[in-house]
Protein backbone atom coordinates (compact mmCIF):
# COMPACT_ATOMS: atom_id res chain seq x y z
CA UNK A 1 0.00 0.00 0.00
CA UNK A 2 1.16 3.77 -0.85
CA UNK A 3 0.09 6.10 1.73
CA UNK A 4 0.25 9.52 1.72
CA UNK A 5 2.66 10.52 4.19
CA UNK A 6 0.85 13.35 6.01
CA UNK A 7 -3.15 12.02 5.87
CA UNK A 8 -3.99 9.70 8.90
CA UNK A 9 -3.86 6.53 7.43
CA UNK A 10 -7.56 5.59 8.83
CA UNK A 11 -9.45 8.14 6.42
CA UNK A 12 -7.63 7.22 3.65
CA UNK A 13 -8.34 3.59 4.23
CA UNK A 14 -12.30 4.96 5.02
CA UNK A 15 -11.91 6.59 1.24
CA UNK A 16 -10.53 3.53 -1.17
CA UNK A 17 -12.88 1.26 0.94
CA UNK A 18 -15.62 4.17 -0.01
CA UNK A 19 -14.45 3.83 -3.82
CA UNK A 20 -14.76 0.04 -3.19
CA UNK A 21 -18.68 0.52 -2.18
CA UNK A 22 -19.19 2.93 -5.17
CA UNK A 23 -18.05 1.10 -8.05
CA UNK A 24 -19.64 -1.99 -6.62
CA UNK A 25 -16.75 -4.25 -5.74
CA UNK A 26 -18.17 -4.92 -2.62
CA UNK A 27 -22.20 -5.12 -3.18
CA UNK A 28 -25.10 -3.61 -1.23
CA UNK A 29 -25.85 -5.46 1.37
CA UNK A 30 -22.85 -7.44 1.55
CA UNK A 31 -20.46 -8.35 3.91
CA UNK A 32 -16.96 -6.82 3.98
CA UNK A 33 -13.77 -8.88 5.39
CA UNK A 34 -12.53 -9.22 9.03
CA UNK A 35 -10.90 -6.47 10.63
CA UNK A 36 -7.58 -8.69 10.11
CA UNK A 37 -7.83 -9.55 6.57
CA UNK A 38 -8.49 -5.52 5.89
CA UNK A 39 -5.59 -4.88 8.51
CA UNK A 40 -2.95 -7.23 6.08
CA UNK A 41 -4.93 -5.97 2.54
CA UNK A 42 -3.89 -2.59 3.56
CA UNK A 43 -1.35 -3.02 5.74
CA UNK A 44 -2.14 -1.11 8.40
CA UNK A 45 -2.98 -1.78 11.98
CA UNK A 46 -6.27 -3.38 12.95
CA UNK A 47 -6.75 -0.24 15.34
CA UNK A 48 -6.47 1.99 12.32
CA UNK A 49 -8.84 -0.27 10.33
CA UNK A 50 -11.47 -0.27 13.20
CA UNK A 51 -11.41 3.67 13.35
CA UNK A 52 -12.43 3.85 9.97
CA UNK A 53 -14.88 1.17 10.07
CA UNK A 54 -15.89 2.90 13.31
CA UNK A 55 -16.46 6.38 10.91
CA UNK A 56 -18.48 4.07 8.19
CA UNK A 57 -20.80 2.88 10.44
CA UNK A 58 -21.46 6.47 11.83
CA UNK A 59 -21.84 7.85 8.40
CA UNK A 60 -24.42 4.74 7.73
CA UNK A 61 -22.56 3.29 4.88
CA UNK A 62 -21.89 -0.05 6.94
CA UNK A 63 -23.84 -1.99 9.54
CA UNK A 64 -22.05 -4.01 11.72
CA UNK A 65 -24.14 -6.77 13.03
CA UNK A 66 -23.28 -8.51 16.36
CA UNK A 67 -20.74 -11.55 16.07
CA UNK A 68 -20.89 -11.36 12.18
CA UNK A 69 -18.55 -8.77 11.04
CA UNK A 70 -19.72 -5.93 9.07
CA UNK A 71 -22.23 -5.21 5.62
CA UNK A 72 -22.52 -2.53 3.14
CA UNK A 73 -25.82 -1.00 4.06
CA UNK A 74 -28.82 -1.90 0.97
CA UNK A 75 -29.80 1.35 1.35
CA UNK A 76 -28.70 2.87 -2.58
CA UNK A 77 -29.75 6.52 -2.08
CA UNK A 78 -26.71 6.46 0.71
CA UNK A 79 -24.77 5.13 -1.59
CA UNK A 80 -25.40 7.47 -4.06
CA UNK A 81 -25.01 10.61 -1.78
CA UNK A 82 -21.45 9.02 -0.90
CA UNK A 83 -21.42 9.11 -4.88
CA UNK A 84 -22.27 12.54 -5.38
CA UNK A 85 -20.18 13.48 -2.59
CA UNK A 86 -16.48 11.84 -3.87
CA UNK A 87 -17.16 13.42 -7.71
CA UNK A 88 -17.80 16.89 -5.85
CA UNK A 89 -14.70 16.65 -4.44
CA UNK A 90 -12.66 15.46 -7.72
CA UNK A 91 -15.09 18.23 -9.72
CA UNK A 92 -13.97 21.11 -6.63
CA UNK A 93 -10.23 20.20 -7.59
CA UNK A 94 -10.01 20.53 -11.13
CA UNK A 95 -12.66 23.32 -11.39
CA UNK A 96 -10.56 25.32 -9.53
CA UNK A 97 -7.38 24.79 -11.09
CA UNK A 98 -8.92 25.51 -14.74
CA UNK A 99 -10.27 28.53 -13.26
CA UNK A 100 -6.96 29.66 -11.98
CA UNK A 101 -6.01 29.57 -15.84
CA UNK A 102 -8.38 32.39 -16.36
CA UNK A 103 -10.99 30.03 -18.05
CA UNK A 104 -14.78 30.97 -17.38
CA UNK A 105 -17.50 28.63 -16.82
CA UNK A 106 -18.17 28.61 -20.34
CA UNK A 107 -14.74 27.65 -21.93
CA UNK A 108 -14.80 25.76 -19.23
CA UNK A 109 -17.94 23.25 -19.99
CA UNK A 110 -17.04 23.85 -23.68
CA UNK A 111 -13.30 22.33 -23.02
CA UNK A 112 -15.21 19.54 -20.88
CA UNK A 113 -17.77 18.69 -23.81
CA UNK A 114 -14.66 18.64 -26.48
CA UNK A 115 -12.62 16.35 -23.96
CA UNK A 116 -15.13 13.43 -23.48
CA UNK A 117 -15.86 13.34 -26.99
CA UNK A 118 -12.44 12.73 -27.66
CA UNK A 119 -12.20 10.03 -24.86
CA UNK A 120 -15.32 8.51 -26.35
CA UNK A 121 -13.17 8.70 -30.14
CA UNK A 122 -10.26 6.95 -28.46
CA UNK A 123 -12.20 4.42 -27.41
CA UNK A 124 -13.27 3.17 -30.70
CA UNK B 1 -6.71 0.35 27.87
CA UNK B 2 -4.79 -1.26 30.36
CA UNK B 3 -1.15 0.21 30.74
CA UNK B 4 1.33 -2.58 30.00
CA UNK B 5 4.22 -0.54 30.99
CA UNK B 6 5.69 2.45 33.07
CA UNK B 7 9.16 3.60 33.19
CA UNK B 8 9.64 6.20 36.21
CA UNK B 9 13.11 8.10 35.82
CA UNK B 10 15.11 5.98 34.84
CA UNK B 11 18.75 6.39 33.92
CA UNK B 12 21.53 4.27 32.66
CA UNK B 13 24.86 4.64 32.64
CA UNK B 14 27.08 2.09 30.83
CA UNK B 15 31.48 2.71 31.46
CA UNK B 16 30.62 5.49 33.11
CA UNK B 17 29.08 7.37 30.22
CA UNK B 18 25.12 8.25 30.29
CA UNK B 19 23.32 6.54 27.79
CA UNK B 20 19.38 7.48 28.50
CA UNK B 21 18.57 9.56 31.40
CA UNK B 22 15.35 10.88 32.81
CA UNK B 23 13.30 8.43 31.05
CA UNK B 24 9.41 8.13 31.96
CA UNK B 25 7.19 6.06 29.74
CA UNK B 26 3.78 4.62 30.17
CA UNK B 27 2.42 2.74 27.61
CA UNK B 28 -1.28 0.87 27.21
CA UNK B 29 -2.07 -1.88 25.79
CA UNK B 30 -2.98 -3.39 22.35
CA UNK B 31 -0.85 -0.68 20.44
CA UNK B 32 1.66 -0.78 17.69
CA UNK B 33 4.40 1.44 18.64
CA UNK B 34 7.49 2.98 17.16
CA UNK B 35 10.21 3.92 18.54
CA UNK B 36 12.46 6.27 16.62
CA UNK B 37 15.94 7.58 17.45
CA UNK B 38 19.41 7.90 14.94
CA UNK B 39 21.49 4.91 15.26
CA UNK B 40 23.23 5.32 18.90
CA UNK B 41 20.47 6.72 20.47
CA UNK B 42 19.74 4.36 22.89
CA UNK B 43 16.62 1.95 21.34
CA UNK B 44 18.48 -0.86 21.58
CA UNK B 45 20.06 -0.42 25.57
CA UNK B 46 15.79 1.14 26.31
CA UNK B 47 14.43 -2.21 24.70
CA UNK B 48 17.00 -4.40 27.09
CA UNK B 49 16.35 -2.49 30.13
CA UNK B 50 12.39 -3.05 29.39
CA UNK B 51 13.16 -7.27 28.47
CA UNK B 52 15.32 -7.01 32.31
CA UNK B 53 17.98 -8.39 29.80
CA UNK B 54 20.36 -5.42 30.89
CA UNK B 55 20.53 -4.73 34.80
CA UNK B 56 19.04 -1.79 36.83
CA UNK B 57 17.16 -1.14 39.91
CA UNK B 58 13.74 -3.17 39.83
CA UNK B 59 11.25 -0.73 41.00
CA UNK B 60 11.83 1.61 37.92
CA UNK B 61 10.50 -0.87 34.94
CA UNK B 62 6.93 -1.94 35.44
CA UNK B 63 5.41 -4.08 32.46
CA UNK B 64 1.80 -5.98 32.82
CA UNK B 65 1.77 -4.73 37.02
CA UNK B 66 4.86 -6.30 38.25
CA UNK B 67 8.40 -5.13 38.68
CA UNK B 68 9.40 -8.54 39.68
CA UNK B 69 12.74 -9.14 36.99
CA UNK B 70 11.88 -12.96 36.58
CA UNK B 71 8.07 -12.10 35.92
CA UNK B 72 9.04 -9.25 33.32
CA UNK B 73 11.08 -11.89 31.47
CA UNK B 74 7.82 -13.98 30.88
CA UNK B 75 5.75 -10.79 30.02
CA UNK B 76 8.22 -9.67 27.45
CA UNK B 77 9.54 -10.84 23.94
CA UNK B 78 12.61 -9.30 22.82
CA UNK B 79 13.81 -9.83 19.13
CA UNK B 80 17.17 -11.60 19.17
CA UNK B 81 19.82 -11.51 16.39
CA UNK B 82 20.65 -14.78 17.19
CA UNK B 83 24.41 -13.77 17.78
CA UNK B 84 25.18 -16.11 20.21
CA UNK B 85 24.49 -19.72 18.20
CA UNK B 86 27.43 -21.32 16.15
CA UNK B 87 26.87 -20.85 12.53
CA UNK B 88 25.99 -24.63 11.54
CA UNK B 89 23.01 -24.83 14.27
CA UNK B 90 20.03 -26.22 12.25
CA UNK B 91 17.02 -23.56 12.51
CA UNK B 92 15.09 -26.59 14.03
CA UNK B 93 17.70 -26.76 17.17
CA UNK B 94 17.18 -23.27 17.34
CA UNK B 95 13.20 -23.26 17.86
CA UNK B 96 13.95 -26.34 20.34
CA UNK B 97 16.20 -24.22 22.08
CA UNK B 98 13.08 -21.81 22.10
CA UNK B 99 10.86 -24.10 23.47
CA UNK B 100 13.32 -25.28 26.26
CA UNK B 101 14.23 -22.07 27.44
CA UNK B 102 10.63 -20.02 27.09
CA UNK B 103 7.65 -21.87 28.96
CA UNK B 104 5.40 -19.29 26.85
CA UNK B 105 7.06 -20.39 23.25
CA UNK B 106 4.29 -22.17 21.10
CA UNK B 107 5.72 -24.61 18.39
CA UNK B 108 2.19 -24.73 16.45
CA UNK B 109 2.47 -20.97 16.02
CA UNK B 110 5.80 -21.20 14.97
CA UNK B 111 5.24 -23.74 12.44
CA UNK B 112 1.93 -21.68 11.32
CA UNK B 113 4.24 -18.14 10.87
CA UNK B 114 7.51 -20.32 9.61
CA UNK B 115 5.45 -21.73 6.78
CA UNK B 116 3.99 -18.78 5.96
CA UNK B 117 7.30 -16.78 5.94
CA UNK B 118 8.81 -19.88 3.88
CA UNK B 119 11.38 -20.97 6.39
CA UNK B 120 13.12 -23.95 5.73
CA UNK B 121 13.91 -25.70 8.96
CA UNK B 122 16.42 -28.14 8.19
CA UNK B 123 18.49 -25.68 7.19
CA UNK B 124 21.47 -24.07 9.61
CA UNK B 125 22.18 -20.24 10.59
CA UNK B 126 25.38 -19.91 8.15
CA UNK B 127 22.97 -21.11 4.93
CA UNK B 128 20.28 -17.94 5.47
CA UNK B 129 20.90 -14.49 3.80
CA UNK B 130 20.20 -11.35 5.66
CA UNK B 131 16.33 -11.69 4.79
CA UNK B 132 15.94 -14.76 5.71
CA UNK B 133 17.33 -14.39 8.72
CA UNK B 134 14.96 -10.97 9.75
CA UNK B 135 12.32 -13.73 9.41
CA UNK B 136 13.31 -16.44 11.33
CA UNK B 137 13.74 -13.67 14.18
CA UNK B 138 10.27 -12.67 13.71
CA UNK B 139 8.97 -15.82 13.56
CA UNK B 140 10.79 -16.76 16.55
CA UNK B 141 9.67 -13.76 18.59
CA UNK B 142 6.08 -13.72 17.87
CA UNK B 143 6.20 -17.57 18.93
CA UNK B 144 5.98 -16.60 22.09
CA UNK B 145 2.67 -16.08 23.91
CA UNK B 146 3.51 -12.73 25.80
CA UNK B 147 2.27 -9.45 26.55
CA UNK B 148 4.94 -7.24 25.21
CA UNK B 149 6.91 -7.64 22.13
CA UNK B 150 10.01 -5.67 22.00
CA UNK B 151 10.95 -5.84 18.14
CA UNK B 152 14.46 -4.31 17.75
CA UNK B 153 14.95 -2.74 13.43
CA UNK B 154 13.52 -5.91 12.20
CA UNK B 155 13.44 -4.36 8.92
CA UNK B 156 17.23 -3.05 8.73
CA UNK B 157 19.42 -4.47 6.01
CA UNK B 158 16.62 -6.51 4.58
CA UNK B 159 15.52 -7.00 0.96
CA UNK B 160 12.08 -5.60 0.15
CA UNK B 161 9.90 -8.37 -0.47
CA UNK B 162 10.94 -9.99 3.18
CA UNK B 163 10.36 -6.60 4.56
CA UNK B 164 6.89 -6.57 3.41
CA UNK B 165 6.75 -10.50 4.64
CA UNK B 166 8.01 -9.62 7.87
CA UNK B 167 5.08 -6.43 8.13
CA UNK B 168 2.25 -8.23 7.41
CA UNK B 169 3.54 -11.20 9.82
CA UNK B 170 3.72 -8.90 12.54
CA UNK B 171 -0.42 -7.63 11.48
CA UNK B 172 -1.74 -11.48 10.80
CA UNK B 173 -0.22 -12.69 14.37
CA UNK B 174 -0.44 -9.53 16.56
CA UNK B 175 -3.39 -10.68 19.10
CA UNK B 176 -5.90 -7.53 20.07
CA UNK B 177 -4.76 -7.17 23.36
CA UNK B 178 -0.73 -7.79 22.74
CA UNK B 179 1.57 -4.76 22.60
CA UNK B 180 4.55 -4.36 20.57
CA UNK B 181 7.10 -1.41 20.68
CA UNK B 182 9.29 -1.87 17.31
CA UNK B 183 12.20 0.43 16.73
CA UNK B 184 13.71 1.62 13.24
CA UNK B 185 15.69 4.47 11.62
CA UNK B 186 13.88 4.24 8.75
CA UNK B 187 10.12 5.13 9.68
CA UNK B 188 8.32 5.17 6.25
CA UNK B 189 7.24 1.67 5.55
CA UNK B 190 6.37 1.18 9.30
CA UNK B 191 4.47 4.02 9.25
CA UNK B 192 0.85 2.64 8.25
CA UNK B 193 1.26 0.22 11.17
CA UNK B 194 2.28 2.51 14.15
CA UNK B 195 -0.70 3.89 16.61
CA UNK B 196 2.03 5.93 18.22
CA UNK B 197 5.48 6.91 18.18
CA UNK B 198 8.35 7.56 21.16
CA UNK B 199 11.26 9.71 19.78
CA UNK B 200 14.64 9.24 21.58
CA UNK B 201 16.57 12.35 20.89
CA UNK B 202 19.61 13.42 22.91
CA UNK B 203 19.45 10.37 25.76
CA UNK B 204 16.03 10.89 26.87
CA UNK B 205 12.68 11.00 25.02
CA UNK B 206 11.70 13.97 23.24
CA UNK B 207 7.85 13.30 22.55
CA UNK B 208 5.67 10.42 22.80
CA UNK B 209 2.63 11.17 20.34
CA UNK B 210 0.09 9.75 18.36
CA UNK B 211 0.88 9.24 14.21
CA UNK B 212 -2.38 11.07 13.26
CA UNK B 213 -1.66 13.92 16.11
CA UNK B 214 1.64 14.78 14.30
CA UNK B 215 0.06 14.29 10.78
CA UNK B 216 -2.92 16.63 11.90
CA UNK B 217 -0.98 19.24 13.93
CA UNK B 218 2.23 19.47 11.73
CA UNK B 219 0.37 18.19 8.25
CA UNK B 220 3.90 16.29 8.00
CA UNK B 221 4.35 12.41 7.56
CA UNK B 222 5.77 10.93 10.60
CA UNK B 223 9.27 10.89 8.59
CA UNK B 224 9.55 14.26 8.30
CA UNK B 225 8.87 14.85 11.68
CA UNK B 226 10.80 13.08 13.09
CA UNK B 227 13.71 14.17 11.02
CA UNK B 228 12.54 17.74 11.51
CA UNK B 229 13.14 16.92 15.10
CA UNK B 230 16.13 15.97 15.01
CA UNK B 231 17.66 18.56 12.34
CA UNK B 232 15.76 21.01 14.87
CA UNK B 233 13.60 22.54 12.02
CA UNK B 234 10.23 21.55 13.79
CA UNK B 235 10.00 22.24 17.76
CA UNK B 236 6.57 21.12 19.60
Amino acid sequence: MEYIDNIPIYLQIKDILYRKIISNEYELGSQLPSVRQLAVQFSANSNTVQKALKEMTEENVIIPQRGKGNYVTEDVSIVSKLKDHIVTEMFDTTYDKLHSLNMNDKEITTSFNNYVKQREQDHE
Amino acid sequence: MREILNIKNLNYKKNNKTILENINLSVSSGKIIGLLGENGAGKTTLMRLIAGVNSIPEDVITVNGTTKKAAVKENVSLSDQLGGFAKNTKLSEVVKFYQNVYSDFSVSKYKEISQYLGLDNDKRLSGLSTGTLGKLVIALTLSRNTKLYLLDEPLSGIDSMSRKKIISSIIRWKNDDSTFIISDHYVTEIASLLDDVIIIKDKTIYEVSSVEAIQKKYHLGVEEYYEGVYEGSVTK
